[in-house]
């Protein structure tokens, strides 16, 4: 108890909080992430014992996956790829005038993630790492598979839903099929005269600022700038906020905070996947599914307790296996490499300070995380008020430069940027739907390497089926989600007038 | 409004001024970022790179900062400069890629300069299940030998599938024609590796002393539970490590997976070994008095000594040698490499 409380001292949290801050920051601006902050950061903690330096870092982590609410609700930018499904009710809330509801809706959701996952962590770690190794290739591409069945649940049109998700997907297969996944190193897709550009692909983020926040750039431009009042959105009469939205939403905070942790606790499924899914089971329990992507609450709650659910949750393999859970734990790992201090099945057991320093630091974070956003937020809200002729521009000078600095300076990764932002506004206008085409085009990578591991490995596609109880359920749990989807849409097309 | 302006100018002026200063000291800029040959920052190339990288910023006053970029990106960014202010820090897989003939791996040889030896690592290793029948790794040679399926899970083109390679070609000299058995599974990250072991479809990983030690001391029963087969480092250079080892397990108990106890044939007469050595490449053209700075500067920094402490602190080895004799012994070391890999192709 002395090491511990000797630990804690006043730099100890303002560590915490200096991480927090400058980890909102960067997941506040497209293009930089968590990952980014934390590996920025990691020299730093170099000068500072383990426990200052994982103070510095969970700081960053929370507030860099927290962070990416901001744009995402603002400016219909995802700040992270994990904040993807914030934009879905987020933005439309902010058309409407509530920005300030939607980012106090996600924060708090954020936070309530952020603890769950936290508890998790620091109740159930070793049990849960025990149970996550049961989870091979196999089951890991069924997941996959059940997120990409949010595609069937998310589009207007099944048909071209599933077209642009499997577009998605062959876009990002782009490039040589990487070998520090297990692949053969092989170009593909690509001509060979493109490959000095296209060898890694496209880049995830240029790509996805691109589709989300240029595109719409685009379209405004196209309409042309008008009256400077007209053109800027008006925010509502200040009301108090009413803690009554989460009336009813109990179950939606738990399950989506708990397929984050879970999600999180599966190393190389990624943080997407997390509030993919929780968004699409949110969708699919609710009564109101049709309100979905209108700016419904629950959609902004189940997207934002899912991606904070995941700290702890990819802190859970980190700890308890010495392996990373996510790509920002894995650079977390560095931490204590720096440190020489060795992370695996026994870490917890003979570094029981360190343990319960780091979950204090874990709380502590995503407690600053709330404080910080939550006052600051009115003055954030604001950023909609800005003539668009003003707001464009800033967002468009943004954009290029984390698209520029996401690799370290690759200017192919602007050109990126602004390819896909024209393919946002080409295809828009063409019908094509951009949510399901970014789902396929993130989960893509990770569906083919789980399958084609789970053939080199057991050498038949009936394994998929027959490889565990846990694979009988996945498949129960797809079969659940597509019938229901496709019944949805049976349902609304009887609804609306045109399918009367 | 003027006073401000040209206050703001006498301020950005006199920090550049002080920036060029420093610089003028140092044929090398005061800007030097070193990239390295692998995207994570929790390996080992990433923790000697930040060793070294604090050492080089102390000594010469500069600021040296560390950029995970991964091979390829590593080799284009050095390509760009001739001045030292980015240069690039990995280990051997920067020629044996190449050997392997991977995409994105050229003759650094021919391409590069190479420049200064930093340390090795020792702690490479081969596990298999606790409860494997196999107990050391002359009974994995044997059991391919007696016509078992072996599968040995490696990362395509890197420093470990040399080691499986090598495997490959013991079974070959000690029973010819049985080398077939030995197959690879191809997989990437130390997660996916394990992973496999968990799963019943490997039966033997490429690992770590570092990343896998404390596995090796979980109880039999348990599902993780794994066991040392055979360390690649040489003897000599694992004699050096301090003497405690790693976590519980002690530099006498590791011998005892390496050379000679643990041994791998490479011609049915001497064994097979290999040291994994981080060192320094540059771009081809570099300006000679950058090289001469870094070698000088880092002779001073390990003849100081501290540097050794905090290397072997982690387990890793130092071992300085300047670029003009590393440029022939890694040549030498990459020739007898080509050797092996070329007889199992």
């Amino acid at each position: 108890m002395d090491a511990i409380l000797s630990s804690l001292d006043v730099t100890y949290f303002l560590l915490v909080t200096l991480g927090t801050v400058i980890g909102i920051l960067f997941g506040a601006i497209p293009g930089m992430t968590a990952t980014m902050a934390v590996a920025v950061c990691l020299p730093m903690t170099y000068a500072l014992d383990l426990n200052h330096g994982l103070a510095l870092l969970l700081g960053l982590y929370v507030g860099g996956i927290s962070g990416g609410l901001v744009p995402a609700i603002l400016i219909n930018i995802p700040g992270t790829p994990s904040s993807i499904t914030t934009t879905f009710d987020g933005y439309p809330m902010t058309k409407n005038g509530e920005p300030e509801k939607a980012l106090k809706l996600g924060i708090a959701s954020s936070l309530f993630g952020g603890l769950f996952s936290a508890a998790v962590l620091f109740y159930f770690a070793p049990t849960l790492a025990d149970w996550a190794i049961k989870f091979s290739y196999v089951e890991k591409f069924l997941i996959i598979l059940f997120a990409l069945t949010v595609i069937a649940s998310l589009c207007k049109s099944l048909l071209v839903g599933i077209f642009s998700g499997v577009l998605g997907m062959w876009v990002s297969l782009f490039g040589v099929y990487n070998m520090s996944t297990g692949g053969n190193g092989e170009l593909r897709i690509v001509p060979e005269f493109l490959s000095p550009w296209l060898e890694n692909g496209f880049s995830l983020l240029p790509l996805l600022i691109g589709l989300f926040g240029l595109s719409v750039i685009f379209e405004e431009a196209q309409k042309g700038v008008h009256d400077e009042h007209a053109e800027s959105v008006k925010l509502a009469a200040r009301k108090r906020f009413q803690w009554s939205v989460f009336k009813g939403q109990v179950t939606n905070l738990v399950r989506s905070s708990s397929i984050g942790t879970f999600i999180g606790m599966l190393p190389g499924v990624g943080g997407s996947a997390a509030s993919v899914l929780a968004y699409s089971q949110a969708k699919n329990f609710s009564k109101e599914n049709d309100k979905f992507g209108t700016g419904h609450p629950p959609g902004v709650i189940a997207s934002e307790s899912s991606n904070n659910g995941l700290t702890g949750g990819a802190l859970i393999p980190l700890l308890s296996l010495g392996i990373p859970g996510d790509s920002t734990t894995a650079v977390l790992i560095g931490a204590f490499t720096l440190q020489g201090i060795q992370v695996g099945p026994l870490f917890i057991g003979e570094n029981q300070t360190t343990w319960d320093v780091m979950m204090i630091g874990l709380v502590a974070a995503n407690l600053v995380m709330f404080l910080v956003m939550w006052f600051a937020i009115r003055h954030i809200a604001k950023v909609i008020t800005v003539p668009k002729y003003l707001l464009y521009p800033g967002i468009m000078m943004m954009c290029v430069v984390g698209a520029y600095a996401i690799n370290s300076g690759i200017m192919f990764d602007v050109w990126t940027l602004l390819i896909f932002g024209l393919f946002g506004f080409v295809g828009a206008k063409l019908g094509l739907e951009i949510a399901p085409f970014i789902i396929g085009f993130i989960l893509g990578p990770s569906a083919e390497v789980y399958f084609v591991k789970s053939l080199e490995s057991f050498g038949t596609l009936s394994i998929f089926f027959t490889k565990s109880p846990i694979a009988v359920f996945l498949w129960v749990l797809i079969a659940l989600s597509v019938g229901y989807s496709i019944y949805s849409h049976r349902k609304n097309k009887r609804l609306t007038p045109s399918g009367k | 409004m003027k006073k401000i302006a040209f206050g703001m100018c006498l301020a950005v002026s006199t920090v550049a001024a002080s920036f060029t200063a420093a610089a003028a000291d140092s044929p090398l800029p005061g800007n030097v970022r070193i990239v390295i040959g692998s995207t994570s920052t929790g390996g080992d190339t990433y923790q000697v790179s930040a060793i070294v990288a604090d050492a080089l910023s102390k000594k010469l006053d500069i600021n040296a900062k560390v950029d995970a970029v991964g091979p390829t990106a590593a080799l284009q960014a050095i390509a760009k400069s001739t001045d030292g202010s980015t240069i690039m820090l990995f280990h051997d897989q920067s020629y044996v890629g190449n050997l392997y003939g991977v995409r994105g791996f050229p003759d650094i040889f021919k391409e590069y300069k190479i420049g200064p030896t930093v340390a090795i690592n020792p702690g490479d290793a081969f596990l298999v299940p606790a409860k494997s029948p196999y107990k050391t790794v002359d009974d994995i040679l044997k059991a391919a030998g007696e016509g078992k399926r072996i599968r040995v899970a490696i990362q395509p083109g890197g420093t470990s599938a040399l080691g499986y390679t090598a495997l490959k070609n013991a079974v070959a000299v000690r029973f010819p024609g049985k080398e077939g058995n030995v197959v690879a599974v191809n997989t990437g990250s130390q997660a996916d590796k394990n992973q496999l072991l968990f799963d019943g479809n490997a039966d033997v990983i490429n690992g770590s002393v570092q990343g896998n030690e404390q596995y090796t001391r979980l109880p039999a029963d348990d599902q993780k539970a794994m066991r040392f087969v055979w360390i690649t480092a040489r003897q000599q250079t694992l004699q050096q490590a301090n003497p405690e080892g790693m976590g519980q397990t002690s530099r006498e108990q590791l011998l005892t997976y390496a050379t000679p106890a643990a041994s791998v044939t490479l011609d049915g007469k001497k064994n097979w070994a290999f040291d994994k050595e981080f060192f320094l490449i540059y771009n081809a053209d570099i300006k000679p008095e950058v090289v001469a700075a870094l070698d000088k500067a880092l002779a001073e920094i390990y003849a100081d000594g501290s540097i050794k402490t905090t290397l072997k602190k982690s387990f890793f080895i130092p071992n300085f040698m300047p670029a003009k004799d590393a440029q022939g012994y890694l040549k030498a070391k990459a020739d007898e490499t080509k050797v092996l890999i070329d007889k199992i192709k």
